[in-house]
């Protein structure tokens, strides 16, 4: 009998193996102790692991910036965000602490903060967003976004053993949803895109939930006799850009979907770039498919349109297919 | 239950061995900070020049009650204490001159400057933002079986009000964590003075509500401070929890020295908070028959000309290249990311 | 010897992040006052505060050019302090105008000269691949696919971008321009036949030729009742030799040679403005006169612009005669998809040397072509095509 392993057993499970293989390693976040964490990605850590599992206060400017502290102090914490949308209570930490300590001193700041991302029916505004574009922005931090359970237990691995800050953007609805047969022994290093679907006509890049949905776009336009690649970007920052332009050099059109909102978000880098470097290989201009420009709607019938699904992603695929 | 704890009156202490020590760090601190005030208006400065002047007592206490493999994040007036803590006339001057052999390399300058290796954390802007940060590293301390250290740090009447003190603060007293958090009242936060800053009859009344050891002393006191400040850090080592210290004392300077301090009520120069410490401390060595006059004025005139000297040679030193900067944000250079 | 005394300039200090400019208010000092480093020389106001600006020498204050109560930016010179060569020495100011300075580093990525293209005298430059005059931008394509033009409609332009290329001004021009002729509409054949032609000459194309003697043909079809057309036999002809090897209608794609299913072979009728190509299937199997009455009835069909769409296309070759337009030779181009054309010249009465008689005799000629895809046919194949359809034409009873 195969036990499945979800997403966020591959996050627990990285976690524990992090606590168990390195004694500078440990955690510190709201709710994470006794209780496990509100989504229970701490569950049973800090009775195994006693002192090294800290429930903190309601304070996510002194959990970032006591992380980093303890950062420079040679320990390597990870540090979870109840939901990434409370992170900005903690950007400052964030972008100008954590950040700049490597530029500006020297020292480099091995944090992990972890942000629970993403919708979910009825999160509404303040418990739904994606922060990668924000973060990404400011030099100095990595950020991953993994889309597959294999990917959120070895990626976070990796971002313990980065002696740089990572922000971790995990996908609270893949947490349950997703499930793998086992965790990888292997990895793939961070910084490197993955072909999840092989094709030939059209490139979608895209990263995290919108992997799956891209997929499922994928499959239901093969019936038209269209092959559709997607690239999982797995990392915003670094980004692939080789496998990004290898991908459109075999399909000339790009499509670049994300979750998040529009404005400067990493679909308008992906095409920046692709535009910038690959423009010869362009049959078609580059599109890109996020959410509408509004906060995230609560409701689920409106939050089913304010962001892209694998039926929008079929609408958009088929424009970009008929030029 | 915080207690308050009353500044004792000045004391002659021990021939005044740590008195004097302390005095000529304060008067080093002052002498470079009048010729960084002239460099900065003779435009050799790069960026702006915050001084302490009238806080260097309070400062110099903080950094000569640490020890090293302690923790320290000074703030912008705390030259003094920077200095009792290891910091140089040189790497000051290094630093906001722009040359390329100073700790930060050029690419912070003047007080964000640091060695966080060596427990010297560099300050960022974001007032308050240091206090977690000393916090985490008293934990990872703690963590790792260390005892006995302590971790201070600097702030103003302004800083007192940011989200950052407040929540540094609570998590260092959830966690009783050695923290010493030593809070300058000079009356103004640029120009802003104390009854547009805050509400409470008296800044160590928070202390009571963090649940912490709160301290009062007289800023322009250097005895006091010694005392003081001194007696916090012990209570900290011992296991006492975070330790709050409200000094009053003026600010002597403008804000930055691009700002002449108009707006500062002329009255408070006259009063007691506005004594001059560095004129005090002067004045209980002479009466106290430590050093004559004449020493503490040849103490002066040496430290003028190791100022000087060490000023004209850094401005003959070379300046950051952006050509030779390798422009990475992080340490990891295969995770580097190509976007220009 | 006389050195003149060093200036050491006085400049206006940036005094505050924000701040653009200061006022003089005073002067603290006046020139040829003694000045120390450190000291006051003189007093500027910003918006923000007063404050005195500090000299930086030792000396001697010299000119102060600055006004009282006017403004002077950051980084102006407001005056001088004169110093002696000791105290410039120590000042570190050399006699250097220029102090070295690193260069940039090379940029990574290094244009092979030879892909660059020298930019015009608009200075446009052209993307290192661009492949010079035939670059058509995004823009182009996008404008071109408006109107339906081609590049080839291009041909007429003179570029006026870098490296001769077609701009979107030059091309506005240039419509503009043909405004003022006379327009008629081109037929729909007509753009068809235009497009065909345009695509098959994508390929390198080239002629051979050779005369042939007609008088056994002539008075075969003479003796006929029901008569065939010179191009039938010249189609029964090159079905034959087709038949018997059918290398040279191949096609050439990537590296394979795609060799025809069936002879099936097309012969080319004048309809309209334009060309129509009937195809006579299996025509290697049908003798020359069970083909008349088919051949007669799709030239018929194909005038009348009738011709059934089971009896056009998928042919492996063409005949084409050209004769009947008074023509003795001809270059014709192939149809795209097809590799060989044979093509047929008006018949001439020539003298020929009969070397049996020893004298010149009267005979009827005509130029035969072949019109090939030169990637598939060397001229030897083509000539030898050619000399076996020569042959079966001089044994018109054969087809």
């Amino acid at each position: 009998m195969s036990v499945k392993v979800t997403y966020l057993d591959a996050i627990r499970e990285a976690q524990e193996r992090a606590l168990a293989d390195d004694p500078r390693v440990f955690l510190y976040g709201q709710d994470i102790g006794k209780f496990g964490g509100a989504f229970k990605a701490t569950k049973d850590l800090a009775s195994k692991f006693p002192g090294r599992v800290l429930d903190s206060p309601l304070s996510e400017d002194a959990i970032v910036g006591m992380a980093i502290g303890a950062a420079i102090e040679g320990a390597r914490p990870i540090i979870e965000m109840q939901f990434a949308d409370f992170s900005t209570c903690g950007l400052n930490q964030i972008v100008n602490q954590a950040a700049t300590l490597y530029y500006r001193t020297g020292v480099p700041c091995p944090i992990v903060v972890r942000l629970p991302s993403g919708g979910t029916p009825g999160s509404g505004p303040f418990h739904s967003q994606s922060m990668e574009a924000l973060y990404a922005h400011y030099p100095g931090l990595i950020v991953l976004t993994p889309a597959t359970v294999e990917d959120a237990y070895s990626m976070l691995l990796a971002a313990v053993e980065i002696d740089d800050p990572v922000i971790f953007c995990e996908h609270k609805f893949l947490y349950n949803h997703l499930k793998a047969d086992s965790l990888p022994a292997e990895a793939t290093p961070i910084g490197k895109a993955r072909i999840a679907r092989p094709g030939r006509d059209l490139t979608i890049v895209t990263y995290s939930a919108m992997v799956h949905e891209s997929i499922a776009a994928a499959d239901e336009i093969a019936a038209d006799g269209f092959e559709i690649e997607v690239v999982d970007l797995r990392s915003v920052k670094p980004l692939d850009t080789d496998t990004i332009l290898a991908s459109v050099a075999r399909t000339g059109r790009l499509l670049c979907v994300g979750e998040a909102f529009p404005w400067g978000g990493v679909c308008a880098e992906v095409i920046a770039r692709v535009t910038a470097e690959g423009f010869g290989l362009l049959d078609a201009a580059p599109q890109r498919l996020n959410a509408k420009d509004t906060p995230v709607p609560y409701h689920p019938a409106l939050w089913g349109t304010h962001r892209p699904t694998a039926s929008a992603i079929v609408a958009a695929a088929r424009q970009q297919l008929e030029i | 239950m915080s207690e308050v704890v009353k500044a004792r009156p000045s004391a002659a202490r021990d021939e005044g061995r740590e008195f004097l020590k302390a005095y000529r760090i304060m008067l080093s601190a002052r002498v470079l900070e009048e010729k960084l005030a002239a460099l900065y208006r003779g435009g050799k400065i790069k960026g702006g020049v915050f001084l302490g002047r009238g806080q260097e007592a309070l400062s110099v206490s903080i950094g000569i009650s640490l020890r090293k493999g302690d923790i320290f994040a000074p703030l912008i007036r705390d030259q003094a204490g920077r200095m009792a803590f290891g910091d140089t006339i040189l790497d000051t001057l290094r630093t906001y001159l722009g040359s390329s052999l100073g700790s930060m390399r050029g690419r912070d300058g003047n007080i964000h400057r640091g060695r966080p290796r060596e427990g010297y954390y560099a300050m960022i802007s974001h007032l308050g933002a240091m206090i977690p940060l000393v916090a985490g590293g008293l934990l990872a301390r703690r963590l790792r079986g260390e005892s006995g250290v302590v971790g201070a740090t600097s702030i103003g009447d302004g800083g007192t009000s940011t989200g950052a003190f407040h929540e540094g603060l609570n998590a260092a007293a959830v966690e009783k964590l050695p923290l010493v958090v030593v809070i300058a009242n000079n009356q103004y936060a640029y120009s802003t003075p104390n009854d547009r800053q805050f509400a409470c009859a008296d800044l160590l009344d928070k202390a009571i509500g963090y649940g912490v050891a709160g301290h009062k002393v007289d800023g322009t006191d250097l005895a006091a401070c010694l005392d003081v400040v001194g007696a916090a850090v012990a209570d900290a080592r011992a296991g006492g929890g975070p330790q709050m210290i409200v000094a009053d004392l003026l600010r002597l300077v403008g804000h930055g020295e691009h700002d002449d301090g108009k707006y500062v009520d002329s009255e408070l120069r006259k009063k007691h908070v506005g004594r001059d410490c560095l004129a005090v401390a002067g004045a209980t060595i002479i009466s106290n028959g430590w050093a004559t006059e004449e020493q503490l004025s040849a103490w002066r005139d040496e430290v003028e000309i190791e100022v000087d000297d060490t000023a004209n040679r850094v401005m003959r030193e070379p300046e950051p290249d952006p050509n030779e900067e390798d422009w990475r944000a992080i340490s990891t250079p295969v995770l580097e990311d190509h976007c220009s | 010897m006389f050195q003149a005394p060093i200036q050491v300039p006085i400049i206006m200090p940036q005094l505050g992040e924000s701040i653009a400019e200061a006022t003089l208010v005073r002067l603290v000092l006046n020139p040829g006052d003694a000045v120390e480093v450190d000291a006051d020389i003189l007093e500027v106001e910003t918006n923000k505060a007063v404050m005195g600006v500090t000299a930086q020498a030792n000396g001697i204050v010299g000119e102060i050019i600055a006004e009282v109560d006017k403004s002077y930016p950051v980084g102006a010179i407001l005056g001088y302090i004169t110093v002696t060569d000791e105290e410039a020495k120590r000042l570190g100011i050399s006699d250097d105008p220029e102090p070295k300075k690193s260069a940039p580093r090379k940029p990574k990525v290094e244009l092979e000269s030879a892909t660059r293209v020298e930019p015009t005298i608009k200075g446009l430059p052209v993307p290192a691949h661009a492949g010079g005059a035939s670059y058509l931008t995004p823009r182009m394509k996008a404008r071109m696919a408006e109107l339906g033009m081609h590049a080839a409609d291009l041909s007429g332009i003179a570029g006026s971008g870098a490296g001769g290329r077609v701009t979107i001004e030059d091309l506005e021009r240039f419509l503009e321009d043909i405004e003022r002729n006379r327009i008629t509409p081109a037929s729909s054949m007509r753009v068809a036949v235009a497009d065909a032609m345009r695509r098959s000459w994508t390929r390198p194309l080239a002629t051979v030729g050779r005369s042939v003697a007609l008088d056994k043909l002539l008075a075969h079809r003479k003796a006929q009742t029901a008569k065939p057309g010179p191009a039938l036999y010249g189609l029964r002809a090159l079905a034959i030799a087709l038949g018997e090897n059918s290398a040279p209608a191949g096609r050439l794609i990537g590296e394979k040679i795609v060799h025809p299913r069936s002879v099936d072979i097309g012969f080319a009728v004048e309809a309209e403005d334009g060309v129509l190509v009937p195809v006579i299937r299996n025509a290697d199997q049908t003798s020359l006169a069970d083909l008349v009455e088919r051949y007669n009835r799709l030239v018929e069909q194909a005038r009348a612009r009738r011709l059934p769409a089971a009896d056009t296309g998928g042919s492996i070759a063409t005949i084409t005669n050209y004769g009947t337009f008074g023509l003795t030779l001809a270059t014709p181009i192939p149809l795209p998809e097809q590799t060989v054309l044979l093509g047929m010249g008006a018949g001439v009465v020539v003298p020929s040397w009969d070397a049996k008689a020893e004298k010149f005799i009267p005979v009827t000629e005509a130029m035969f072509t072949l019109s090939f895809d030169h990637r598939v046919l060397d001229g030897g194949a083509a000539g030898r095509l050619l000399k076996r359809v020569a042959e079966l034409l001089n044994a018109p009873e054969t087809l």
